[in-house]
């Protein structure tokens, strides 16, 4: 009777091994290494490393810069994405094709989008201000990628048009599956588009929209390629965000306990971003 | 009967010593694979001459296969660390001189001394100029072999000088700002300026050597002498810091966009005839050429010292760059790699080093004595400034150091931060980075 009891445990337990290697090994590995206990480290087992996070002013303004980019980026996504998937909710003539153009920014990598983006907003050679003298919009080439402001600006812009078409995806098909009933209620009874989508889409989207928005901010907060392209965290530190941090302390100052240390604090913040979605998929379980 | 059974006995036994001799011959014919990975394959000139230099090798030596592995320069060290942290990583690799320290402090290169000491230990070092065994010696122990030395100096487009009447390049700094103010103009006479004087590299690759010899021409430092503080505090840190921000904001002769500009950036401008001066070394003529061959590159370039502040005392103005090879701790045949290392630091390949890509050798012997060496102007400029240049600071710390400054230059440049916040921010951070245990 024991050995049947637990039967099911066997069939489980290669798959549960597996998952436990791939996704608990990096992350007992980071905690490890950012209290010097990673495998090849030569400090004695200590705290240091976050209490240098503490009193550093880079690290804070990597994760203010985090924050600005991915509130920034997610609710672009989030307005571009319903507009796109609403769109193509409606009966098109040849609407497969428009939606395949509408994912082809998602199909790019983001490295390969950071470098042609900054080449587009290059400021001897690129395309915007080459488009801003010829309508008379600009008297002078912009450094789009040289001030602050811009810089932090045009790799959210940038960002907003390579990444939306995911968000897209999933309020598309949340959109595809609301009751066509309740629209023709809402008809009936003399709503308008703006009352049908308040009172009928949203409340229907709600779930998709919270998946939509949870896995979307967990992704923006760990994007490197796009903003490591387009301007390497610069100027000075105006648009480094934590895994452009991190990625400096391991890979360019080999400090790997620092830079794991910042990625668990950066994990932490995803784990607490991601709360509302596990709480979605639990009572969906359920 | 007799004569048919020796002649068969003989050729039965002859052909079990064939076949033995065959067996014991094996292993010995076996080949050893090692790899190499040098950035410079992954780049055009430089890889062809690697390439025909490998294969030399491997002509000489039937027993070694040479596995070239090509490294975009942007990306050697996140490669090389994550894979000799894994246990495996390329047998042989060049560095320049910013990692070395940190490659040392790990343990991912191998002291060379059995090798060196079989090789003649002293008398085979000899031949180096004694400065450039400086970067790869750590507590006396040698992890490297330099291949390549050179000094930063002033590129500039002589055509450019003459079209503005400018005969000579500047001398000193004031000389210099007042060439540049000539030399910023519009190539159609009337037209928005499309022509700059100079540019400077703020993006990271390139910023290390470029920056730091203006610095030193300005006669200051990053760091002092003996690298445990910052020296961004001094009069001359803080004109070389101005001096690069006039330019920018205040003359605009160099040109817009300039936080992004890299070493390869600035090329491309010289090659297009956007600048008419960057720093560069010997290696700038053949890239330039290369990138545009209208320009007439070999011709037009010309090279000239680093210009000067009037007054300095200090003795070193330049900074010297090298690349040197090193075994990964993980190679499991060192010996076939130092085989390898020694071939392509030896005279032969020294002399095809130049005559490709235009590279001064480590070695004195053949700077000193190589007719196309002696004959080149621009290599008689650059082997002369070796005396006058130093290497950039050989710490751990240094690539944080560096990245600090560049940083704050950066912040400055943009106006996200005043000139003096910048430096006295940048100061401050050095001396924290150096403090830490």
């Amino acid at each position: 009777m024991i050995g049947e009891r637990y039967t099911g445990w066997w069939f489980v337990g290669p798959a549960g091994l597996v998952m436990a290697l791939i996704l608990g090994f990096p992350a007992i590995a980071a905690v490890l290494g950012s209290v010097n206990l990673g495998w090849g480290s030569t400090k004695p087992f200590g705290i240091d490393s976050y209490l240098r996070l503490w009193g550093d002013a880079e690290f804070r303004q990597s994760l203010w810069n985090t924050a600005i980019f991915v509130v920034s980026v997610v609710s672009l996504h989030f307005l571009l994405g319903m507009s796109v998937a609403l769109l193509l909710d409606r009966p098109l003539r040849m609407r497969w094709l428009f939606r395949v153009i509408a994912i082809l920014p998602w199909t790019m990598p983001d490295v390969i989008g950071g470098i042609i983006f900054r080449f587009i907003f290059d400021t001897l050679y690129g395309g915007i201000n080459a488009l801003g003298l010829a309508i008379g919009w600009i008297d002078q080439p912009v450094d789009w990628l040289g001030r602050p402001g811009l810089a932090l600006l045009s790799v959210i812009l940038a960002e907003a048009w390579r990444g939306y078409p995911y968000v897209m995806l999933i309020l598309l098909a949340g959109l595809q599956a609301v009751p066509r009933e309740q629209y023709e209620a809402a008809k009936m009874d003399g709503a308008g588009a703006w009352q049908t989508f308040v009172y009928v889409t949203l409340p229907n989207l709600r779930t998709m929209i919270v998946i939509a928005l949870v896995l979307d901010t967990v992704w923006e907060c760990r994007l490197f390629g796009m903003i490591f392209g387009m301007t390497g965290g610069g100027p000075g530190q105006a648009t480094q965000n934590l895994t452009l941090l991190v990625y400096r302390h391991y890979f360019q100052f080999f400090d790997t306990a620092y830079a794991s240390s910042i990625a668990v604090v950066l994990a932490a913040i995803l784990l607490v971003a991601a709360m509302p979605y596990l709480r979605v998929a639990i009572r969906r379980a359920e | 009967m007799v004569r048919i059974d020796v002649l068969w006995r003989t050729a039965a036994r002859r052909a079990v010593m064939a076949i033995c001799a065959a067996a014991l011959a094996l292993p010995a014919a076996a080949q050893t694979t090692i790899t190499y990975s040098d950035w410079q394959l992954a780049q055009e000139g430089w890889g062809k001459s690697l390439r025909a230099a490998i294969a030399e090798f491997e002509k000489e030596n039937p027993d070694i296969k040479v596995k070239a592995e090509p490294v975009p320069l942007g990306q050697r060290d996140v490669r090389f660390s994550t894979a000799i942290r894994a246990g495996e990583g390329p047998d042989v690799f060049a560095l320049d001189t910013n990692p070395i320290r940190q490659y040392v402090a790990e343990g991912w290169v191998r002291d060379l001394a059995p090798f060196i000491t079989a090789a003649g230990g002293r008398t085979f070092l000899a031949d180096f100029y004694p400065n450039s065994l400086v970067p790869v010696t750590v507590d006396g122990k040698v992890y490297g072999i330099p291949m390549n030395t050179v000094a930063m100096a002033l590129v500039y487009n002589k055509k450019l000088f003459d079209e503005v009447g400018i005969a000579a390049p500047p001398k000193t700094w004031d000389e210099f700002r007042e060439v540049s103010k000539k030399l910023t103009r519009s190539s159609t006479g009337s037209g928005p300026v499309d022509r700059w004087a100079f540019t400077v590299v703020l993006a990271p690759a390139g910023f290390d050597l470029r920056v730091s010899s203006i610095f030193r021409a300005f006669g200051a430092d990053f760091l002092t002498p003996d690298w445990k503080r910052s020296a961004l505090d001094t009069p001359e840190a803080k004109a070389a810091f101005n001096f690069i921000i006039d330019m920018i904001v205040v003359d605009k002769t160099i040109p817009p966009g300039v936080s992004q500009v890299d070493a390869n950036g600035a090329r491309r401008m010289l090659a297009n005839q956007q600048i008419a001066m960057k720093i560069g070394t010997t290696w700038s003529f053949p890239e330039v050429s290369a990138m545009n061959p209208q320009l007439d590159g070999l011709n037009v370039l010309k090279i000239a010292p680093m210009p000067q502040q009037p007054g300095s005392k200090n003795p070193i103005h330049t900074t010297l760059y090298q690349k040197s090879l090193f075994i990964n701790k993980n190679a499991k045949n060192p010996e076939a790699a130092w085989k390898l290392i020694k071939f392509l630091t030896d005279r032969p390949q020294m002399e095809r080093w130049f005559d490709d890509n235009a590279m001064l050798s480590s070695r004195r012997s053949v700077n000193e004595s190589y007719s196309k060496i002696k004959q080149s102007v621009p290599a008689s400029v650059v082997a002369n400034e070796i005396q006058y240049g130093a290497f950039l600071p050989l710490i751990p710390q240094w690539p944080q150091v560096l990245e600090v400054i560049r940083q704050n230059l950066q912040a400055a440049v943009a106006g996200s931060k005043t000139r003096e916040q910048a430096l006295a921010d940048a100061n401050k951070e050095v001396n924290v980075i150096l403090e830490r245990k």
